[in-house]
């Protein structure tokens, strides 16, 4: 409500015991001679102040529970961002680590290779006879690049 | 005077709003980011197998280094969703 933001508390209050003074006064004290003269005006008036009255503090007080379950969703929220943090923490550790000895356990390998394997007689014998037929790389390298077929042709 | 009673019994209906509370769905890790490296190509016509081999194995690592981002994301993605669920 616009008007919470201008007017302050103790206004909304104010309205509604200005609202009720006056319906006592229209409605209970109607015998005095001094208010019986202005009952009519009284009473509409003191209704229509007591109304707004208590139009007012029924916002006032709504606003209070919004604002207040607003401060409690910002707290959750605020842990939460805390969690997500802390999980984009574990998983990049988690993701680093892991590529880190795949790279290193694939070099391993590789280098085994070039030391050991390279040095079989049994394999010297195969490398020195038998080179791999082109046809043979053609096929390794065209399913390498079997991911090109399937992107969009203008990325091409 | 009951009209004007009935009216302003009208007027004084409540107003509803939500929770003008705003969020934003977390940024992921830069490392689940980065693409996925091209295989490894054989490189010249008469190639020993032993060449062969050591393009396949680098191929297998660059496999396994791509899975890992993809159960990354998918670990990733099943946290942040509860995460983001809890907050009611």
């Amino acid at each position: 409500m616009w008007i919470i933001s201008i007017l302050p508390e103790w206004a909304f209050h104010l309205i509604l015991t200005m609202g009720i003074i006056g319906t006592v006064a229209g409605f209970a004290l109607g015998m005095i001679p001094a208010i019986r003269q202005y009952k009519l005006p009284i009473q509409v008036i003191s209704l229509l102040v007591l109304s707004l009255g208590l139009y007012l503090e029924g916002g006032l007080a709504d606003y209070k529970t919004w604002e207040a379950r607003v401060k409690e969703m910002e707290a959750k929220v605020a842990v939460a961002e805390e969690k997500a943090k802390t999980v984009n923490v574990e998983v990049q550790e988690k993701i680093v680590t892991q590529t880190k000895v795949i790279r290193e356990k694939g070099k391993d390998i590789i280098k085994y290779i070039d030391k050991e394997v390279i040095k079989t007689e049994e394999v010297i014998k195969y490398v020195e006879n038998c080179p791999v037929p082109k046809a043979i790389i053609d096929i390794h390298n065209d399913a390498a690049i079997l991911n090109k077929a399937a992107e969009p042709k203008d990325k091409k | 005077m009951k009209t004007l009673i009935v009216s302003l019994a009208i007027v004084l209906a409540g107003c509803s709003t939500t929770v003008p509370v705003a969020r934003k769905f977390p940024e992921a890790p830069e490392v689940l980011k980065q693409k996925c490296e091209s295989l490894k190509l054989i490189e010249g016509d008469k190639v020993a197998i032993t060449e062969m081999l050591k393009v396949i194995v680098h191929n297998y690592s660059l496999y396994h280094e791509c899975s890992t981002k993809v159960e990354g994301w998918n670990e990733w993605y099943e946290a942040q969703k509860k995460i983001f669920n809890e907050v009611k």
